[in-house]
This record gives C-alpha cells, structure tokens and sequence, in this order.
C-alpha cells in the first residue's frame, strides 16, 4: 500500500498553483548495502534538485509570494526502497533537500500514487516506469543521463518528438502553459530555465510547426535545433538538456 | 590546432554507425513521404561526407535595421519586433550569393552522381533567441533555400555546434565569433556587405570563390618577415626557400574541400563545364614570391584555377573583373578596397595581419568580456 508523507522541515507549496514535479528517489539516493545505517549516501544526479530548488530560489526573489513554484515529490518505485521510508526522510531532511512530500509505493501502485499526487512531471531513468506513468495520463520525461555531469546552472528542458514515450495529449499542453508562464517570470537572457525545441528528422517545417503549436500552448521556446537527421550524439552532448520531453510528431494538440 | 577535414576522416572510423544510420534513414523516410509539389531534397547528406557551411543569420539576410533595435532597445523589444513581422521575409545579405551559387553546384551534382552525400550542406548556425527563427524559417522558405538544418542557440556560443556538424566554413558578422572559430581550428571568416552594387549580376550557374595567399590559404610566416624586416629581406627569403611549403592557413581545408568537388565533375568530363571556380589573389609578384606558392599548392595536392600576382597592386579592380561570390582576404585594408568596389568581401581574422593596418602596428583593444 502507498503512503505520502509530508516533509516538515520545508515550506508546502501553493496546491493549486504549484508544479507538481516527481523524481524517484533512486535519482536522488544510491542503493547502498542494508547496514542499518540511516544516512543514505547522496546519487550525484541530485544535482537536478539542487536546479529546481535555484529556479524557485530566482522566483521567489522576483515575488517573495509567488504560488507557481516548483512542488518536488520523492517517489520510491520498488518494494526494496519502499522499506527505506525511514531512512530515506532522515538522508532528505539531513541534506536539506527541497522535497516536500515523499511518496513510498512499489511496483505496482507507484504509477497510480502519482495520480493521487496529482504529480504533472514525472522524472526518471527508467523508460518502463515513464511508459507505465505515461498509460496512467502522467506527463513522463526522461533524465538524461549526462544530468550528473553537467556544469549548467540553467535548467534545461528539451522537447523533441523522440517517440520513445507516448505523449498523453490532454496534459502535454497544460504543462507548456504553465512552464511558459513560469519562464516569462524571468528576462530572455539571465534565465535559471531554459526550454528547447529539438526536431530529430524533420525538416525547417515540422521545426516551424513545432515552435508555433508549443507558442500557441504558452511556451515561447528559448533554443531551437533542426537535425534534419543528422547524428543526434554530437549535438545532444553540446546542449546538455536535464530531461526530454516527448511531443507528438503533429504537435502537442491532437 | 585540427583542422576539420582531419576531424571527418577520424570521426568516420568511431561513429557510432547504427544510431546514426537510423537517425539519417528516418530523415530519409520523412522527405519521401512528404507531400508537397515544391522539389525537396530527397536525402541530406550526413555531415561526416558533406562539406559543411554554416551561416550566420546577419550574413544570409540583411537585418541591419533589426540589428539597431537590438542595440537602442534591447533584447526583449527586438524579439518582439521580428515576432511582430515574422511574416514579412527578411532581404538578401551577405552570403546570400555564396549560398545560392552553393545550390546550384549541388544540382549539378546531384545530376552526375544521384546517390552521393558528397554535396554542399548548408547549416543556419545563429545564436538568435528561438522566437525570432520563426521569421528566419518563413524568410528561407520565401526564397525556397535548401537549409534544412539549424541551431538557433538563444544566447550560447555556437562553437560546440559548429564542431558537431563537423564545420567545413563559418561565415558570421561577429568577429569574436569567427576569432573564436579560427582558434579552434574550424575555417572562418566575417563578412561585410559590399558597399557599392556590382555593375554586372555575379554568376548563376558557377561558384567563384577567391582567396588572398599569406594567411589565409597559408601561414603568416612569410608575411612576419615582411612587417618586421621589409619587403627585400621578404623576398630574399621566398627565392632562398622556394621549395620549402609554406606551412597550412585556416582556409586551406576549405580549398581542399572546394577541390574534392570539383574533381567529381572532371570525372565525369566535365572540367570545361565545372560549377565550381577558385582564384589566388595575392599581392605577392609573380617574378620574385609567386614560384614558392605554386609549389606549395602542389605540394599539397591542391589545384587553383587562376592565379593572380598583384605585386603589391590593389586588389578591388581585379575582383571588379573576377566577381566571386565570396573573397577571403586576412587584412582590412584589402577588405575595404574590395567592398569599395563591389566584391562581398570576407575578412580572416588571422594572424601578423591582426596587429597592422596600412603598415602600422595598431593598438589592440581590450578585449570584450
């Protein structure tokens, strides 16, 4: 049986307003051998917190009271970790961690807590737990595995229509509305976030397509590539984007 | 510093192939299937095999008018601006010439040699904000360019871009930029409108593209000895080493590109015929320095169609008469002579050249953070 827990050393977020964003707490912790210890030691893909945190950092320096922030779920997706709920909130609370809510299911209830969550990101390594999230109607994004290495203190969030997860149509362009009203907090230069359109196949016109359907969604995009299918590898590894959202290849809207 | 025909030939042995295959083939599928009755290119060359030339927004259209927005109004109001307009498409620049005339040797190409990657691919490489290529991609396909392939960087240095598609020649407005391109071994140059329209149209069924000799094609070697002892010890030293090559300019790969190309229509019978012609402008004589970058050249392996010795002439009224698409010259003094005169002119920002103008060593200015 899932169970959410509050995380009382952090400030809740606005319910309505907040962007619901869930990372699996494999992302967050390693494995480490079950010696009874209680801190976990921390996975250096945490950095993709510790870039969440600086764009609600930034946004609440331009309004102390600002409701649309980031609202960062840990989720365990595996019964193993799903034990660990004790020493998973002491590791949080002992870094200081800006989660505000764990989340411990296993297997076979993760995909529905993030429903219950109302979760309207879900990030993760796995491309079977984002399918099984995806079928639920939870907009899944893939982290990219450089997210560990990369020395951006920007937020780097692509969409290309990388048909690896299936987008689900109703949430893909509620998300954009509220991730463009997010980025127009901040000037075009100077940004803590930045999102980019990359079209893998297409050519200038599904590239065209693709800017003006995210704009008409509320997403004015800050970088745009058009590979026209040149090898994806040399460029992915010159943008550096944290995670990569899936857009149908009509578009957001169906 | 390596250059990039260097890079081609090392990247082509450890790409990872079946990714890449896939990525091209689904490029392929897409053009195939795309219904439309404007002719588009059936396939793209993969950049591992095209010779690759990326252009500037500022260079392929004339966004000068734009450009003062940026600069009085800022970031934000400009965006607007080409928002705003982004249905009006944007007017010819400076490489639009050299870009067309590309095209038209693909054509040619593709008629000798239907399955070959070995053609012209033309990137649009602009750090630009997103937003504003919106206009770019209506105003490409106003003119029905074959640009398929672009970075739109929104800000971020396009160096690691350039690098990715395996850049053969960089042409851009920015001289940092260019400057930047040049130190990391990748052609380039910046380029500058010409300043009086040409008498005569330039050529629509054949490239010419023109070169200055002494860093630009070559090393600046030669050209030291000329800024630090004068012209006679200039020429003692090129009699007494004739037969010694210069050492390779930052243009010397694009040269060796442009050649491969034109060998291809020499194989099929086609040299009187080729699309594709390069001349050497250099103000060395012919009599005195001339001998020691013919041989060099050959040495090399590399082919120029016309070499012209000015001996210290100025340049504009031949390049009136040549008419290039593009001419590459390392000094801005040569520069500006062209542009006076009509030539789109191209400067490498290479070399002795840097620290001179007209004979005296200028101040160079801080450098811009």
């Amino acid at each position: 049986m899932a169970s959410t827990v509050q995380n009382t050393d952090v400030k809740q977020k606005d319910a309505d307003r907040a962007v619901v964003v869930a990372v699996t707490s494999r992302e967050v912790f390693k494995s480490g051998p079950d010696d009874g210890g209680e801190i976990l030691e921390i996975d250096e893909s945490h950095l993709l917190l510790k870039l969440l945190h600086r764009v609600n950092e930034r946004l609440e320096e331009e309004n102390p009271e600002e409701p649309l922030l980031f609202d960062v779920i840990l989720i365990t997706t595996d019964s193993q970790r799903q034990q660990q709920s004790s020493r998973i909130i002491s590791s949080t609370k002992h870094y200081g961690l800006e989660i505000s809510r764990f989340c411990f299911a296993s297997e076979d209830d993760f995909a529905e807590s993030l429903q219950t969550n109302n979760v309207q990101l879900f990030l993760t390594t796995d491309r079977n737990e984002a399918s099984q999230a995806a079928q639920k109607g939870v907009l899944s994004a893939l982290l990219d595995q450089r997210v560990a290495i990369s020395t951006s203190d920007q937020l780097r969030v692509m969409f290309c229509e990388d048909a690896v997860i299936q987008p689900d149509s109703g949430h893909t362009p509620s998300f954009a509305a509220q991730m463009g009203e997010m980025r127009r907090r901040f000037r075009l230069s100077d940004s803590p976030l930045s999102f980019i359109l990359v079209t893998l196949h297409g050519g200038r016109d599904r590239c065209a397509d693709s800017l003006l359907t995210l704009r008409s969604s509320g997403l004015s995009v800050d970088e745009a590539y058009c590979l026209a299918g040149a090898p994806r590898g040399p460029i992915l590894s010159v943008l550096q984007p944290h995670f990569m959202i899936s857009i149908s290849s009509s578009g957001l809207e169906k | 510093s390596i250059k990039m025909s260097e890079i081609k030939l090392s990247e082509a042995a450890s790409t990872d192939d079946s990714a890449e295959e896939t990525d091209w083939a689904a490029a392929k599928a897409f053009f195939d299937n795309l219904k439309t009755n404007k002719p588009r290119p059936v396939s793209l060359p993969k950049p591992r095999y095209a010779v690759t030339i990326a252009v500037s927004s500022r260079t392929l259209f004339n966004m000068v008018a734009e450009r003062k927005i940026y600069e009085d109004e800022g970031l934000e109001k400009y965006v607007a601006y080409q928002q705003e307009h982004e249905s009006e498409p944007l007017k010819p620049g400076a490489a639009f010439p050299f870009v067309k005339a590309l095209m038209t040797v693909n054509a040619r190409l593709r008629e000798l040699y239907p399955d070959s990657e070995e053609l012209f691919d033309i990137v649009l490489m602009t750090n630009n904000h997103a937003q504003v290529g919106v206009r770019l991609i209506n105003s490409i396909n106003h003119y029905d360019l074959t640009i398929e392939r672009f970075c739109m960087t929104g800000g971020k240095s396009p160096i690691g871009y350039l690098k990715a598609y395996m850049t053969n020649l960089y042409l851009s407005k920015d001289a940092e930029k260019v400057t930047e391109a040049i130190e990391e071994g990748i052609a380039a140059a910046t380029m500058f409108m010409p300043e009086t329209e040409a008498e005569t149209k330039l050529s629509d069924t054949q490239l010419r593209v023109a070169f200055d000799g002494d860093a630009v094609l070559f090393s600046d070697e030669s050209e030291i000895i000329v800024k630090k002892h004068g012209l006679d010890s200039f020429f003692e030293h090129e009699k007494e080493f004739e037969n010694k090559p210069l050492a390779q300019g930052p243009l010397k790969c694009f040269l060796e590109a442009l050649g491969k190309l034109q060998r291809k229509f020499y194989e099929k019978n086609e040299r009187m015929n080729c699309p594709i012609r390069t001349f050497l402008v250099t103000a060395r004589s012919a009599a005195s320095s001339g001998a020691r970058v013919l041989k060099t050249l050959r040495s090399w392996g590399l082919e120029i169609d016309e070499a012209l010795f000015l001996a210290g002439a100025p340049k504009g009224p031949l390049l009136q008469k040549i008419k290039p698409h593009i001419f590459f010259d390392d000094q801005m003094f040569h520069i500006e002579g062209a542009k006076e005169l009509g030539t789109i002119s191209a400067h490498v920002p290479y070399g002795i050249g840097q620290k001179y103008h007209k004979g005296k060593l200028i101040e160079q200015p801080e450098k811009k953070k």
